[in-house]
C-alpha cells in the first residue's frame, strides 16, 4: 500500500513538472501590420468566457442571458437591432406597418435556410411566435415581449409573406421581434418543446453547435451554406468560467481572447504597460442603472420634497471618482444619457447636504431630543436599506450614501439580503428603500416600471409610484407611432419623474472589457448595447491570419496561406442531450 | 447479525425521511421561489402572469407544502427525482453528469492525504512529546487553519499564471481528443493537481492529528509494553499490536469521510472551474431549483447513511470481541 501511494505520489509530480507543450504567450502587437488592422481578414478561432453555462439552447426557452448569447450566434431574428438601436433586416427583408399599428407585414429573406438545409418559412417564424406566447413553453425571457399578440388574425400567407396581428398597437413592437428566433417548425413540433431541443438547437443563424461539453465548453462552427454576409471567424469556442479571477488569469495567459473584467481588476491593472502590449482594454455604457427606490406607500417617503432631500444626501462626484475611478456617470430619470427619450433640459439633484436640511426642516423633521436623528412627533427618521448581498461596489455604494445621510441626520441602516430573497420582498412592496439596477430593453418604454397599474403583486411598479399626467404620458407614448411626437412625451415623463424622485437615480457604470489584441473589428454599438447581440456587432470580429492559435498545431506548421480547416473535433460525447 | 442488519435498517429509512422533510422544510423557508429568481432575470418587462401560473402548476407551487412534499416523496418511491426549474432537464441526469468528476477529485484527494497523514500519525505518536514530533503539529495545525480559496489563489498565481507549467482551469484540456490514452491520462492529471492539492492539504493535517491521538492512547496500553517486554522490534509492536487497536477510530473517521466523497467543494470548483457537484449545489440553491437541492440531499443522506452502517460493520471486523446484534445481559 505505502509502496503504491508513494508511486502515485511520484507519478503525479512527474506529471506535474512536464508540461507536455507550453502555450505560446499571446504575440505582441509589434509585427501587426497596418494592413493586418484594416481588412478584415477570414478565418480563424476565437475562444470566448461564458460566465455561467448556458441552460437552454432553445432560443424561446432560454431563461439566461448567456443563453441568448448564443442564440444570437445560432438563430437569426426576425429583425436585427443596428448600432443606434433601429431595427434594420434579419430573417426579415422588409415589412409594413398598418396605419392603426396593429398588422405587421414582413416579407422573408427567400434564401434563409435552417442549418438542416430546408428553407426558412414563415409558418415556421409563425409557429416560434405561437411558442412563445404559449404559456405552457414557460418562455420567461421573452414573453413579456408578446403579451398583446392576436394569433388569431395572424396568418402565413405565403412561404415569404407573414402577417402579425396584435389586439393593441404599441410603439416598440418592432423592436421586440428582435426576440424572434425562429425554429424549424417541422422539427419543434415534435416531441416535448421544453425539453427536448436544449442542446440540439436547429436555426437559421451564421453557427451552428458542433459540441457542447456541459459546464466546461461549447463550440460552434460557421455555416458553409450560411444565407446572408457570413461573418469572419470561422470556430467561437466559449469556455465556461464561473470565477472572474480565473477568467481574468486566463485572458491573461492567453487561454481566452475575451472578458468581461470587475471594476477591481480594471483599476488595478488597466494601466500595466506590460499588459497593455498584449491585452485591450474597453470601457463602455449599456443601458443599465443603479438606483434606490422608495416605497411611496411608507409615510416616511410619501413626500417628494423628502425624497429629493434624500436624493441631496447622496455625493455622486464622490461615488462616482472615489469608488468607480471616473468609470460610472450620473442619472437623473429613467432614461440613460445615450437614449432618444432622455431629455438633456433635466436637471440633476446635486449632491447638497445643507438644502437637503432645509428641505426636511420646512417638511418637519428636525432634531428636537439632540440624539441626531431627525424627528417628527416623537419618531425617527429611521429606515432600512436593502442591499443585495455580493457586489463590494454595492457596499461602498451603500456606506457612502448613508455617510451622506447620517450628517443631515437621516439614519439608514443597511440591510443586506441575498438576491432571490431580496426581489421576492421587493416586488411584494414589503420593503422601505433598495439598492437595485435595471437591466433596460433597447426601447425605451419605461411603462412597467412607472405606471399605476403596475404596483404589486403582480407588477414591478413596487415602489408605488403614482402620477396622473405620468400615467397618460406613459400610456400615449407606448401607442405613439410617430417617433418625433413620441421622443417629446417621454421628454416630458422624464420631467415629471425626475421631480417626483420615486427613485433616487444614482448612477450609471459602465462595462469594463478584457480583449487580447489579436482580435480585431470589435466595435461598441453607439446606442448602449454593448459589444454583443446587435447587428453586426461580434459577427465583424476578426483574427489576423499571422496571429492565429488555438488551432492544430500540424495546421499551424502548414503553409501559412492554406486554408485552415475547422477544428472538428469528433464528437463522441454526442452534443445533444 | 441479520436481525442488526434489519434494525439497522429500519432505523436508516426513518432517518432518511427526516433528513429529507428537514431539508424540504428548509429550502422552502428560504425567502423567494424559483418564480421570483425568474421574474428577478427578466428585468423591467416582466414575466406574464400566465406563464408564472404554468410554472406554478408544473412543480406544484400552488399546492400546500405538505402536499408538495408527497408528490415529491410519491416520485422517488419510483425513482423519479422530478426536473430541474433551471435547465428542466431530468435531476438524475443534472447530478450524475457531475459525478464522477467529483468523485475523481475528492477521492484522489482522500487517497493522497489519508496515504501520507495517517503514517505521519504514527510517526508523531511514537516520538510524542519531542521537539521535533511538537514542532511537526504546529505545522500541520498552521496548515489546517490556511483558507482554502486563499491557497488556491496562491496555487493558482503561482503555478499556472507565473510558471505556466500546470493548466489554469477545466478537467481536460482543448486537444484532449487528440492525444493518445497516455497523453490524455497525463492531461487529466495535469488538470488534477492544484485542485486535489487544494483539497488534500487540510484533510492531511486532519489525518495526521487524528491518527498520532488514536494511535498515543493505544501505546499506553499495557498490551503493548507487554509486547515490547517481550522482544518484539519496534516495528512489530507498532504494526502487529497498537496499529490493530487503533483502527477502530480511523474507522470512524472513514464512516465520516466517505459522504465527503460526492459533496462538492463549492470554493475548488469555482476557483478551477472543476464541473462538479459543489457547484450545483450552490446554484441549485441560489436559483431555489428545489428539485434538485432535493435530489442532492437524497444521494448524499444515502451516501451518508450506508457509510455509517458500512463503518459499524468494519467495527466488528477490526475488533472481535465487537458482535453485533448480541447483546450481553
Amino acid at each position: 500500500m505505502r509502496r503504491l501511494i508513494t508511486f502515485v505520489i511520484i507519478l503525479t509530480l512527474a506529471f506535474a513538472c512536464s508540461p507536455r507543450e507550453k502555450k505560446a504567450p499571446p504575440p505582441a502587437n509589434t509585427a501587426a501590420t497596418a494592413a493586418d488592422d484594416e481588412t478584415p481578414q477570414d478565418g480563424g478561432t476565437i475562444v470566448r468566457r461564458l460566465e455561467a453555462d448556458v441552460t437552454s439552447l432553445n432560443p424561446v426557452v432560454a431563461s439566461s442571458l448567456y443563453d441568448r448569447r448564443l442564440a444570437f450566434l445560432i438563430f437569426s431574428p426576425l429583425v436585427h437591432i443596428d448600432t443606434d438601436l433601429r431595427p434594420i433586416p434579419g430573417l426579415a427583408d422588409s415589412w409594413e406597418i398598418s396605419p392603426d399599428g396593429r398588422l405587421y407585414t414582413f416579407k422573408l429573406n427567400p434564401k434563409a435556410t435552417f442549418s438542416d438545409g430546408t428553407p426558412v418559412k414563415a409558418s415556421d417564424v409563425l409557429f416560434t411566435i405561437r411558442k412563445i406566447v404559449d404559456p405552457a413553453s414557460e418562455s420567461v425571457q421573452i414573453a413579456g415581449n408578446f403579451e398583446h399578440f392576436d394569433s388569431a388574425n395572424s396568418k402565413a400567407v405565403d412561404d415569404h409573406t407573414l402577417v402579425v396581428a396584435f389586439r393593441h398597437a404599441q410603439a416598440s413592437q418592432l423592436l421586440r421581434f428582435n426576440d424572434v428566433m425562429a425554429v424549424p417548425e417541422r422539427i419543434y413540433s415534435k416531441g416535448n418543446f421544453k425539453q427536448d431541443f436544449t442542446n440540439t438547437p436547429i436555426g437559421s443563424g451564421p453557427y451552428k453547435l458542433v459540441r457542447r461539453v456541459p459546464g466546461q465548453e461549447l463550440v460552434l462552427e460557421r455555416r458553409a451554406d450560411y444565407w446572408a454576409k457570413p461573418p469572419y471567424l470561422q470556430t467561437i469556442v466559449f469556455k465556461v468560467i464561473n470565477d472572474n479571477n480565473t477568467a481574468w488569469n486566463a485572458l491573461k495567459r492567453g487561454d481566452i481572447d475575451e472578458t468581461a473584467l470587475q471594476s477591481e481588476t480594471w483599476f488595478r491593472e488597466q494601466d500595466n504597460p506590460q499588459l497593455k502590449r498584449r491585452l485591450e482594454f474597453r470601457r463602455f455604457y449599456t443601458l443599465n442603472y443603479n438606483y434606490v427606490g422608495w416605497n411611496t406607500r411608507d409615510p416616511l417617503f410619501a413626500d417628494k420634497r423628502i425624497r429629493q432631500a434624500l436624493t441631496m444626501c447622496l455625493d455622486r462626484p464622490a461615488l462616482i471618482n472615489d469608488i468607480y475611478r471616473g468609470t460610472a456617470r450620473a442619472m437623473n430619470g429613467p432614461f440613460t444619457p445615450g437614449e432618444w427619450a432622455y431629455n438633456p433640459a433635466v436637471r440633476t439633484i446635486e449632491y447638497d447636504p445643507e438644502g437637503a436640511k432645509r428641505a426636511f426642516a420646512s417638511a418637519g423633521w428636525l432634531d428636537t431630543n439632540g440624539d441626531g436623528v431627525l424627528d417628527k412627533n416623537g419618531k425617527p427618521f429611521e429606515f432600512d436599506l436593502i442591499l443585495t448581498s455580493g457586489s463590494s461596489t454595492g457596499a461602498q455604494f451603500a456606506q457612502l450614501y448613508q455617510a451622506g445621510m447620517r450628517s443631515v441626520g437621516v439614519k439608514a441602516n443597511i440591510v443586506t439580503m441575498e438576491g432571490t430573497a431580496a426581489i421576492q420582498r421587493i416586488l411584494a412592496g414589503n420593503f422601505q428603500a433598495a439598492y437595485l439596477g435595471w437591466d433596460l430593453d433597447p426601447d425605451p418604454d419605461p411603462y412597467t416600471l412607472y405606471h399605476s397599474s403596475q404596483f404589486p403583486p403582480r407588477g414591478q411598479n413596487f415602489v408605488f409610484y403614482k402620477n396622473p399626467e405620468a400615467d397618460r404620458l406613459l400610456e400615449t407614448a407606448r401607442l405613439e407611432l410617430d417617433f418625433d411626437e413620441r421622443v417629446k412625451q417621454y421628454h416630458r415623463f422624464h420631467e415629471v419623474v425626475a421631480d417626483d424622485q420615486p427613485y433616487t437615480w444614482a448612477i450609471q457604470v459602465s462595462l469594463k472589457w478584457g480583449f487580447t489584441n489579436r482580435v480585431k473589428g470589435v466595435k461598441e454599438s453607439r446606442g448602449g448595447y454593448g459589444l454583443v447581440m446587435w447587428y453586426p456587432g461580434e459577427l465583424d470580429w476578426w483574427i489576423p491570419q499571422n496571429q492565429r492559435r488555438h488551432e492544430q498545431p500540424t495546421a499551424a506548421a502548414a503553409p501559412a496561406a492554406a486554408e485552415r480547416k475547422p477544428v472538428v473535433v469528433p464528437n463522441e460525447k454526442k452534443p445533444a442531450r | 447479525m441479520a436481525t442488526y442488519l434489519v434494525r439497522r435498517l429500519a432505523y436508516a429509512v426513518l432517518t432518511f425521511l427526516g433528513i429529507t422533510v428537514a431539508t424540504f422544510a428548509l429550502i422552502h423557508a428560504v425567502p423567494g421561489d424559483p418564480i421570483s429568481f425568474y421574474v428577478g432575470k427578466a428585468g423591467p418587462r416582466g414575466v406574464p402572469p400566465a406563464v408564472l401560473d404554468s410554472i406554478r402548476r408544473e412543480y406544484h407551487l400552488d399546492r400546500p407544502l405538505p402536499v408538495q412534499y408527497l408528490h415529491w416523496l410519491g416520485g422517488i418511491v419510483t425513482l423519479d427525482f422530478g426536473r430541474s426549474t433551471i435547465d428542466r432537464r431530468p435531476v438524475t441526469e443534472r447530478i450524475a453528469e457531475k459525478l464522477p468528476n467529483t468523485f475523481t477529485l475528492n477521492l484522489i484527494s482522500f487517497l493522497l492525504s489519508a496515504g501520507i497523514g495517517v503514517p505521519i500519525g504514527m510517526w508523531s505518536a511514537t516520538r510524542a512529546g519531542r521537539a521535533t514530533e511538537r514542532a511537526s503539529a504546529v505545522f500541520f495545525f498552521l496548515l489546517y487553519s490556511l483558507p482554502s480559496f486563499w491557497v488556491a489563489l496562491l496555487l493558482m498565481q503561482l503555478f499556472s499564471v507565473r510558471f505556466e507549467w500546470l493548466p489554469l482551469f477545466g478537467v481536460v484540456s482543448d486537444d484532449y481528443d487528440r492525444l493518445s490514452p497516455a497523453g490524455q491520462l497525463a492531461d487529466r492529471m495535469q488538470h488534477l493537481v492544484l485542485p486535489v492539492l487544494t483539497l488534500a492539504y487540510a484533510q492531511l493535517a486532519v489525518f495526521a492529528r487524528f491518527s498520532k491521538s488514536a494511535l498515543t492512547e493505544v501505546i499506553r496500553q499495557d498490551f503493548v509494553t507487554t509486547a515490547r517486554a517481550k522482544g518484539a522490534s519496534a516495528t512489530a509492536v507498532l504494526w502487529r499490536h497498537a496499529f490493530r487497536n487503533a483502527l477502530i477510530p480511523l474507522i470512524s473517521l472513514l464512516g465520516l469521510i466517505v459522504p465527503l466523497l460526492i459533496s462538492g467543494s463549492v470554493i475548488v470548483e469555482q476557483i478551477f472551474q472543476w464541473d462538479g457537484i459543489g457547484r450545483l449545489y450552490f446554484d441549485s440553491i441560489l436559483a431555489r431549483d428545489y428539485p434538485t437541492v432535493m435530489g442532492m440531499t437524497v444521494a448524499t443522506a444515502v451516501v451518508t447513511l450506508l457509510a455509517s452502517l458500512l463503518a459499524d460493520m468494519l467495527y466488528a471486523v477490526a475488533d472481535p470481541r465487537i458482535r453485533l446484534g448480541e447483546e450481553r445481559q
